[in-house]
């Protein structure tokens, strides 16, 4: 008996999001989880990526290095562009052949349009937004399941989630929240090419056009410095300030819910709950209180710099360092004592 | 004719909620409930249609008795009719049960006032789970495009409606035949700010009120908790993380930077903060 | 519940429009409906109650007259007022004068402590009761007038936003720009006229307060006026109200005399709440609420005409307050009843010119409302031209007494010269006597 934990490997125009390695990886934790269970049994725990696209067998071949050890390709120009439909139909059929125990999906914009598609396909039950993933065991189990923790009610309280009757449990995961594992150039793997679902019907909708946006979007999950400002900014010219300090650090800005809510900067760099999951080297908050729907998304950041006016602001629980003061003031003070740094530095070499 | 259906929910207002310092909990009392507000601007581009080409919008809820307010809001912003499903055998859903009960609203008010759209908030701001939408395309096999930020076009004689949606990396056009399903974002439409006479039309709203037997008969087994396939095991508060270090800049603003870089420089972030990252 | 449906670009038209869901506007309009009218209540902020605020306490006598089985109705209100005075305050001492029992020992008793946003909402609910049309989120921008200038609706904010009434009844709050626009007054609020209220809403267990004030139990609270060192120097009031187990505490300060001596508000009240003998009692407790109100001072002088063609105006925004004795609110919803009484009276006859409103008018004459307006109208100016109130004599009052408890082993001879002296260093005793009997004079109207 084969227990299989799948992955879904998002891509889009051959480019994998990096969150599928991620999930390679705690799918591989979720496997050595139930290997005590396993040694009485007899069964056997394997990892597996799912593939849909068009051309996408290096990819495949890159996942093992991720630590697929298997990965399931479905591949024509039919799914070339992601379409709800064609995308939802491949993967519900390949569950039905297969029969995963667990299937995980990353919290992209794709993975969310897909995930909630493929679990009702299935009627199964699905976790969304996850930020622990184990196999436990639930009130009144001994079997272990996959227990699903995420925030809920806005992000004030933890809820772990079970899905005790249904298959596969299905869970998403945004970018970010779980390390990217080490990749085994050496790994190797099987590679099984799987028949295309794209009979009448299931292409139901088409892209007639795709608008680029001219400035590069902002890839906030995986800078390694961010500097966030927050609603006390009270405007864009306050983030153009952060740009300047960003820039001299070598990050990018980011910024809390308010601030795109009110139109002061894109969604691209919202960091929070229901934004981006960020864990940088170095996270600076300007003006952010710290309220629990932007803590979840930046508490893992190895260093936290706060500055606020409140010394009772709720981001100094979280913040390595803090600074009780007016950013407009400390901002413009830390770009000029790292240029004066800088100076300084260039003067000595 | 235009109909568009709206399927909204009645949510706590979770961005003013409250913890209790000393015990952590969830401050529930006088949490006051609102329209969620995603689904408020697909209330509105529905209604911005209906303004253009004639016809009409529901709005359908599954929710408790008090979900009349939100309803209300509806109606004020322009909706002509609202549907409230409410039955205490469908409490303890989980986003699979509650696609099940919408989808089979949804598919009985079709069959008898044909629809054009069906749009859907992107996500409700207490679940956040964005799946409901998705789940209801899939049961009534109507195409899905969710992040919606514009309809470009809904063209009635051919069937078919364009609509932009937002990904990460870029903006789609799609088109899709009707009926289409969409899940919003704020962007499709600005909430109106209502006439006197739909202001005060919607403070005597009544809508209908659907029970789990009537006038759709629902299956017991895909309802409720009994519909539900994923449960909740347990329920925590939020970690506290330990305070770090809060610097009072009373010696002035410089010095205080200055003490903040040399530990940002000693946990090895940078070479040097003006050298950039390792 | 009056069924319209005017989505179909019909008039909307009522009997009667009442602007402004507060207590006086909310009164009008259930005694209007209660007698049969057709009445809108149009209210800007969400809720009825939501932009209110104050101390506070409102008078049983004044719901009574509006809903005599008021009681019945679960009114949602904080402990009744079972001891009230004055405290006056030196820079760090305290004399309390307050009085108990006696002519307080009513059942129910004459005054409760109340949190607005709850009682306005219940008060505005009692409305609804009667038939009223309650339009919330709602603003009236002008009026709809006939070429002589005759009131026959008003204006509002939303698209096909126009309401007709033969009469309308403007409660629109201390802000009384509407009024303004009617030329019923023909200035704006003047910074001498207006204080600023400012208070804090602490916490505390029910016990604790009782242990701090020294009431019996939760059907026990206190109401005082504190004098003396409240508003550095400043003319004000200060207000401390007990409430089921949080406190109510602040201060009213002229607007003028911030402006003036270019203090914030909230520095004067964080200056009250640090004083020594105020501190205590509220040390430990949680700040729920912190807000500020406007109240209106200027009394008699100040007041607007209170009726013209198809308009009637009533509470905060005719003035109708007065301050030393905390009334406001028992005004306002004696005014609210008296327009709705002169507007039915108006419908019988469907006369809605100044001559049939005038009654309203002569109704209030007939009242405290008016009279006290004007026994009090000096008052204001008093102690804005007798700054000696708001330190002075507060300050001899605790000198005066301190000294005495304390004059152990002193020759009392001595002591009294040492008390007359602590008076006299500050104030003539001559001139002293004068600010009394003007006082007196001044409170009594004459």
């Amino acid at each position: 008996m084969t227990r299989r934990f799948w992955v879904f490997i998002e891509q889009e125009e051959g480019k994998v999001h990096p969150v599928a390695w991620e999930l390679l990886g705690v799918a591989n934790k979720l496997a050595a989880d139930i290997k005590d269970e396993m040694a009485s049994t007899g069964e056997e725990a394997v990892v597996e990526g799912i593939l849909v696209g068009h051309q996408v067998e290096e990819i495949a071949k890159e996942a093992m290095q991720y630590g697929a050890h298997r990965v399931y390709v479905v591949d024509d120009a039919a799914y070339k562009h992601y379409l709800n439909k064609p995308y939802y139909t491949a993967l519900a059929s390949l569950v039905e052949k297969y029969q995963p125990e667990v299937f995980l999906i990353g919290a992209t914009t794709l993975g969310r349009d897909l995930a909630g598609s493929v679990a009702t396909k299935l009627g199964t039950g699905l976790t969304a937004d996850c930020t622990q993933l184990e196999m436990g065991e639930p009130k009144g189990s001994t079997k272990k399941l996959l227990l699903a923790t995420r925030p809920a009610f806005g992000g004030n309280v933890i809820a772990t989630i079970v899905c005790k009757n249904h298959r596969p449990q299905m869970a998403s995961v945004r970018p970010r929240v779980f390390p990217m594992p080490e990749p085994n150039p050496q790994a190797e793997g099987e590679i099984v090419r799987e028949q295309v679902f794209t009979d009448n019907g299931v292409i139901n909708a088409e892209i007639i056009k795709i608008i680029r946006n001219e400035a590069s979007s902002a890839k906030v999950e995986y800078a390694d410095i961010l500097v966030a400002g927050g609603r006390a900014l009270g405007g864009p010219a306050g983030f153009t300030m952060l740009k300047e300090l960003a820039d001299e650090l070598g990050g990018i800005v980011a910024a809390s819910r308010p601030c795109v809510d009110a139109g002061w900067i894109t969604y691209d760099h919202q960091v929070g709950q229901t934004g981006k999951t960020v864990r940088p080297k170095l996270y600076i908050a300007a003006g952010i209180s710290g309220a629990i729907q932007h803590k979840v998304g930046m508490q893992d950041s190895d260093f936290i710099l706060a500055i606020n006016r409140d010394p009772d602001a709720p981001i100094f629980d979280v913040a390595t360092v803090g600074i009780v003061g007016d950013l407009f003031e400390v901002i413009p003070a830390m770009i000029k004592e790292i240029r004066a740094q800088k100076e300084v530095e260039h003067a000595n070499t | 004719m235009f109909h568009a259906l709206v399927a909204i929910k009645q949510v706590p207002d979770t961005t003013n909620i409250r913890i209790d310092p000393e015990t952590g909990n969830l401050i529930r009392q006088g949490v006051p409930t609102i329209l969620n507000p995603y689904d408020a601007h697909a209330v509105a581009a529905a209604v911005e249609w209906k303004r253009k080409l004639g016809g009409m919008v529901t709005v359908v809820s599954m929710g408790p008795p008090s979900t009349v307010t939100a309803i209300r809001e509806c109606i004020e912003m322009g909706a002509d009719k609202g549907v409230l499903i409410s039955d205490r055998k469908f409490s303890g859903a989980d986003t699979l049960a509650t696609s099940y009960v919408l989808a089979e609203t949804i598919r009985s008010i079709h069959e008898k006032e044909p629809l054009s759209l069906i749009l859907f908030g992107k996500q409700a701001i207490d679940g956040d789970t964005a799946q409901v939408g998705p789940g209801v395309s899939v049961r009534l096999d109507f195409p899905l495009i969710t992040y919606a930020v514009i309809i470009h076009d809904v063209n009635l004689e051919e069937g078919y409606v364009t609509v932009e949606r937002k990904t990460e990396r870029w903006n789609e056009v799609i088109k899709a035949p009707l009926p289409a399903l969409l899940t919003c974002e704020k962007e499709i439409a600005e909430i109106p700010y209502a006439s006197l006479p739909d202001l005060i039309y919607s403070l005597q709203y009544e809508p209908e009120t659907w029970t789990a037997e009537s006038p759709v008969l629902f299956d017991v087994a895909h309802i409720g908790l009994k519909g539900s396939p994923t449960m909740v095991n347990k329920v925590t508060n939020p970690e506290k993380h330990a305070r770090g270090e809060v610097i009072q800049p009373k010696d002035g603003i410089e010095e205080a930077i200055k003490l903040a870089f040399e530990k940002v420089n000693a946990a090895g972030i940078f070479s040097s903060i003006s050298g950039g990252a390792k | 519940m009056q069924t319209l449906d005017n989505r179909n670009g019909k008039k909307i038209s009522f009997d009667v429009i009442v602007i402004g869901a507060g207590l006086a506007g909310s009164t009008a309009a259930a005694i209007a409906a209660r007698n049969g009218l057709k009445v809108a209540l149009i209210e800007r902020g969400q809720n009825p109650g939501g932009k209110n605020f104050f101390g506070g306490a409102v008078y049983t006598h004044a719901l009574k007259e509006v809903y005599p089985d008021f009681w019945d109705r679960k009114p949602p209100l904080e402990r009744p007022v079972t001891e009230t005075g004055f405290w006056f305050l030196s820079k760090d001492g305290l004399v309390r004068m307050t009085a108990q029992g006696g002519h307080l020992n009513n059942k129910p008793e004459d005054a409760y402590i109340a949190l607005r946003a709850k009682f306005d909402a219940w008060w505005a609910e009692q409305a609804q009761k009667e038939g009223v049309l309650i339009i919330p989120k709602t603003t009236v921008v002008d009026f709809i007038r006939e070429p002589d200038g005759k009131v026959i609706g008003v204006k509002t904010d939303r698209p096909d936003g126009d309401v007709y009434a033969p009469v309308t009844i403007v409660c629109e709050g201390v802000n009384n720009l509407l009024t303004q626009k009617l030329g019923l007054i023909d200035h704006d609020l003047k910074p001498n006229t207006v204080a600023l209220g400012v208070k804090q809403l602490i916490s505390l267990p029910a016990e604790t307060i009782n242990a701090r004030f020294g009431l019996i139990d939760k059907e026990h609270g206190l109401a005082v006026s504190v004098m003396g060192d409240v508003s550095m120097g400043l003319t004000g009031l200060g207000f401390i109200y007990t409430c089921q187990d949080s406190i109510s505490i602040g201060l009213g300060v002229n607007l003028d005399k911030l402006a003036e001596h270019k203090v914030r508000p909230y520095e004067v009240l964080q200056r009250y709440l640090n004083h020594p003998q105020i501190a205590p009692l509220v040390a430990g407790g949680k700040l729920m609420e912190y807000g500020a109100h406007l109240i209106p001072e200027g009394g008699w002088h100040n007041m607007p005409k209170l009726f013209s063609d198809g308009v009637m105006v009533a509470g905060d925004a005719a003035t109708m307050v007065n301050a030393l004795h905390w009334e406001g609110t028992n005004m306002a919803i004696i005014a609210g009843k008296a327009a709705a009484e002169t507007a039915v009276a108006a419908h019988k006859i469907k006369d809605f010119s100044s001559g049939t409103l005038a009654q309203y008018r002569e109704k209030l004459n007939k009242r405290f409302v008016l009279q006290d307006l004007y026994q009090y109208r000096n008052l204001s100016r008093f102690l804005d031209t007798h700054p000696e109130f708001m330190d002075v004599y507060p300050t001899f009052i605790n000198d005066a007494l301190g000294m005495f408890m304390n004059g152990f082993g002193k020759p009392k001879k001595q002591l009294y010269r040492d008390i007359l002296r602590s008076l006299t260093a500050r104030r003539p005793i001559l001139k002293a006597a004068g600010d009394i009997l003007s006082f007196g004079k001044t409170v009594m109207g004459w």
